[in-house]
């Protein structure tokens, strides 16, 4: 075992883990923030992402442990207490969410997307979207979602 | 007026935070964790198992076999629709075992499960628990399922057969073919894919050693069913002192329906344990456990008039149920295959073969679709290669051969009956949308500079809301296809909903609420639904085969009436009126030329109050009812798809550039949400065309090959097509709201319009069939097959 100190959304989280915990065990388990989800074991659907110093990285293939030092922020930290943000707001507004288990990760995935300037139209945005699977939507309403999402965010 | 309105989703704000609520989020202080020792083999005999290493390791607290569940007395997984050979005989049946005894019969067959104080501990333990296995011969290709020499699964049984029934008139139809203009004959193999739902399966039980109460939280579509099959087959457990609660649920498409094999062992051992046990499955674990859909091998046939007019349809297939039959496995091949196998068409004549088969694969059980995708890819398929040998076009041969919109109520050689619609109106829409002449110029010109372009379409239904219990029952079902709900008025005028459906994604929250706002003249905002808590709902046949809008949307609607007549009576009596000189708009009682008022929040606080009542006793206090409605009949969906596809012969690779579709799923109570679904769907039915396929080894190892998803391939934005939808609203005529399911299309059409696209793109090469899923490596060797 051994102690791990994270600071997620602002906030430190400390607990004593098993070595080999990756870090979306630590924020769900022991952070409690259960909003980042597992779809996989194989870091292919995405669900898991998370912000690390800002940047999108799925948290199933990080351990906790490595996490230490650096910012790490999930869909509980880029959520208003009251209301949506702009982009999950659009997402809202296009039905770009069915059974909502892949959605905090896609809100993850996009917002990097749309800070890196990368969400520019429906090609780029469906390209971008290569590290995130949703079963439900056929993701013609995300890849809506996404550019009106940007959209709002530029004029914000 | 709430009904056809595109609101957008009330369930929404949770997920989009991060505040859903799935099963895994959920644990109770002092959980233990299970893992499932499982079999790397796909048919093996087990010589031992060894528990005592795993015992040994820290934090390990039971190791348990088929040993201890039959020490125990405990009973087996169940089937709940048989399907007995077309001669009368039961069918041959071997339900699933919690924990394999004996034999082990796929690759993934659980064998032991370890109990730990924690996941890793866990883990270690089911990794430290040995099992000496003696290999068998394996058969997990269907094909070979029934050969003589194949090896065979159930010895008692002598051979891997399950069932065998024919529909049809097969020496009608066979005369039919002998004087036929022209016959095209093809195996049009439907491959085995999983339903992938992206949260994977999770269980978590909780037992009140004070009260002997048992909690179970699990991901299910259908939580009454998961405790009537608990409580009845599996732990003999009484129903009452069984709570299963079904929270948020991350997709279902099917598979959360069936009595899986690892939740009878969860809530066991919770009891054995005076403690809360939970088990979430891993993805690998998912794609070798849960039940898997399709693999069917089929050679059919199709006979034409000279005016390319269908004769006759003749069509014999092996349909595998796995190494054992899960839930509703037999009806899949053995109902919803037959009976939608003609399609839209006018075909007269049919003759029909299914044989079930046990294969050393993972058990088959519904999802999305279930039985139509494998008939409509034979349909179709057949059709259109008739159309071009004929030199008909694909359309046209379509206008000579659909059900006309007059012929309905039609009855099909089956004997199943359609309820309503019109194809052909359904049809001309598809192809407007399309501009399917400016397509055909356009695959032309392109033709002309080389690029292979081609058009494939796909005329089919669906069959939803699958009732009722005593049609469900002659055909073999042990289940009901009714719902309840109780609408629940506060004494503030408020509304509670309580339904046995379940939504995973389908926007209940939104689409009930706009059916019980309009009915009870309600602000939505004032409504709230409750789903998925055997605790507080009556009794749920929940959601499965499209059936929640038009069975549980109506149990809805009638209990709301209801609750309106009973606060028309108390309104009258308080307003000291007939009822008949009462008007209700908009949450007030109005009596009819005056200016008398009463809200409806008022006679929901009077009839809580109970002193006001009629002083007679002629009223109950309170205002909530409770409905069991029993559908009359299943109805009938229609949909037609169009695919545009481009084909590099080089690689064999296929886009799917346009697609486009039709559909005509009744009233509308919410199009945003419907066209979700359509899409949705699509993308299920695109990726069973182009990617996804459940791989064996196909050799006497059975090794599973499709084991993570790096290996088994789910469709990604990219590989998606933009969607262009229509729809047709012809009312049901089986239910009050005139709804059919709207969910299913998109995985029934998907295979056979792409398979048709891309022989259309290959035909003057000499292509004339390419296996599923359509893959580079699929549509190369066609070619090279083709070239010869």
């Amino acid at each position: 075992m051994m102690r791990v100190t994270l600071d997620i959304n602002g906030r430190e989280h400390a607990a004593e883990v098993d070595p080999r915990m990756l870090l979306v065990e630590f924020v769900r388990r022991c952070a409690g923030l259960t909003g980042t989800h597992v779809g996989c074991d194989t870091s292919q659907c995405g669900a898991c992402t998370v912000h690390l110093d800002g940047i999108a990285v799925k948290s199933c293939t990080v351990f906790a442990a490595q996490a230490e030092g650096h910012a790490v922020t999930t869909i509980e930290g880029v959520s208003p207490d009251d209301g949506l943000s702009p982009l999950q707001a659009a997402f809202k507004e296009h039905h770009a969410l069915q059974c909502g288990f892949c959605t905090p990760g896609m809100i993850m995935s996009a917002l990097d997307m749309i800070r890196r300037g990368a969400a520019t139209d429906e090609q780029a945005v469906r390209a971008g979207l290569e590290g995130n699977l949703c079963r439900c939507t056929g993701y013609q309403n995300i890849v809506a979602a996404i550019l009106a999402g940007a959209a709002a965010m530029a004029e914000g | 007026m709430y009904f056809g309105q595109r609101l957008t989703r009330r369930e929404d704000d949770k997920f989009l935070k991060g505040r859903g609520r799935f099963v895994d989020d959920i644990e109770p202080a002092g959980t233990a964790h299970i893992a499932f020792v499982r079999s790397p083999h796909a048919h093996a005999r087990i010589r031992g198992i060894d528990a005592a290493p795993a015992r040994a390791l820290p934090g390990v607290l039971r190791v348990l076999t088929a040993a201890d569940w039959q020490a125990a007395g405990l009973g087996a997984l169940t089937c709940v629709h048989p399907m007995p050979f077309s001669d009368g005989r039961p069918m041959n049946e071997e339900l699933r075992p919690a924990l394999a005894s004996g034999k082990v019969h796929h690759v993934g067959d659980v064998v032991a499960a370890v109990v730990a104080e924690d996941r890793y501990a866990a883990l270690d333990g089911a990794d430290a628990v040995a099992v000496d296995y003696e290999a068998l011969p394996a058969v997990t290709d269907i094909a070979r399922s029934l050969d003589e020499d194949a090896p065979v699964l159930h010895q008692r049984f002598g051979s891997n057969l399950v069932f065998e029934i024919e529909r049809g008139d097969r020496a009608a139809t066979a005369a039919v073919f002998d004087a036929a203009h022209h016959v095209v004959a093809l195996t049009l193999d439907t491959h085995r894919v999983a339903g992938c739902p992206l949260e994977p399966r999770a269980y978590l039980s909780r037992f009140d050693e004070a009260t002997e109460d048992i909690t179970l939280w699990a991901t299910s579509q259908t939580p009454h069913y998961l405790r009537r099959w608990l409580a009845k087959y599996a732990l003999g457990v009484p129903e009452h002192k069984l709570r299963v609660i079904s929270p948020d649920v991350g997709g279902g498409f099917g598979l959360k329906t069936h009595f899986a094999v690892e939740v009878s062992t969860v809530v066991w051992a919770s009891i054995l344990l005076g403690r809360p046990v939970k088990w979430t499955s891993t993805r690998a674990e998912a794609l070798m456990s849960d039940a898997q859909a399709r693999d069917h091998h089929t050679r059919a046939r199709m006979a034409f008039d000279r005016d390319g007019r269908i004769l006759a349809l003749e069509v014999d297939t092996i349909a595998a149920l796995g190494a054992y039959l899960s839930n509703f496995a037999p009806s899949i091949p053995g109902n919803s295959y037959p009976q939608t196998v003609t399609g839209l068409y006018t075909t007269p004549n049919l003759h029909l073969r299914v044989r079930g088969a046990y294969t050393n694969t993972v058990p088959i059980d519904a999802y999305r679709g279930s039985g139509r995708p494998e008939a409509t890819f034979v349909n179709e398929r057949l059709l259109e290669n008739g159309a071009r040998e004929l030199g008909i076009d694909v359309a046209e041969i379509r206008r000579r051969n659909l059900i006309p919109a007059e012929a309905f109520p039609y009855t099909t050689p089956v004997g199943r009956a359609y309820d309503c619609g019109d194809p052909p109106a359904l049809f001309d829409k598809l192809l407007e949308i399309a501009g399917y002449e400016g397509l055909r110029a356009e695959q032309r010109r392109l033709g002309d500079r080389g690029v292979r372009m081609g058009i494939g379409i796909a005329c089919f239904l669906d069959k939803s809301g699958t009732g009722s219990s005593r049609n469900l029952a002659s055909r073999g079902g042990l289940h009901g296809g009714y719902e309840s709900a109780i609408v629940r008025i506060h004494s503030d005028g408020r509304a509670t909903v309580f339904v046995g459906s379940h939504s995973h994604g389908q926007g209940h929250d939104t689409t009930f609420c706009q059916i019980a706002a309009d009915r009870l003249g309600l602000p939505i905002e004032d409504i709230a639904l409750v789903e998925g808590d055997t605790g507080s709902i009556p009794f749920g046949n929940g959601t499965w085969g499209s059936r929640s809008l038009s069975v549980g949307g109506v149990a809805i609607m009638q209990a709301a009436d209801r609750v309106i007549d009973k606060a028309r009576r108390l309104a009258a009596h308080m307003l000291e009126c007939a009822e008949e000189d009462l008007l209700y708009e908009n949450a007030v009682f109005s009596v009819r030329g005056t200016d008398r008022l009463l809200g409806f929040a008022d006679v929901a606080d009077a009839a809580y109050h109970g002193a006001v009542l009629p002083a007679d006793g002629s009223m109950e206090p309170g205002l909530e009812e409770t409905v069991f409605y029993e559908p009359p009949d299943t109805n009938d969906p229609q949909a037609m798809h169009l695919a545009v596809v481009l084909v590099e012969p080089r690689s064999g690779k296929v886009t799917v550039r346009d697609y486009f579709t039709a559909d005509d799923c009744g009233n509308i109570v919410n199009p945003l949400i419907v066209e979700g679904q359509v899409v949705g769907g699509l993308a299920q039915g695109l990726g069973q065309a182009l990617m996804e396929r459940v791989v064996y080894d196909g050799g006497a190892a059975g090794q599973l090959f499709s084991g993570t998803l790096m290996d088994y391939a789910l469709p990604r934005a990219s590989d998606m097509p933009g969607v262009r939808m229509t729809f047709q609203e012809t009312p049901a005529p089986s239910n009050p709201l005139g709804v059919k399911g709207g969910s299913e299309t998109g995985t029934i059409g998907a295979p056979a319009a792409i398979g048709n696209a891309v022989v259309d793109a290959l035909w003057d090469l000499g292509v004339r069939h390419v296996r599923q899923p359509f893959t580079p490596d699929a549509v190369w060797h066609s070619l090279e097959d083709a070239a010869g």
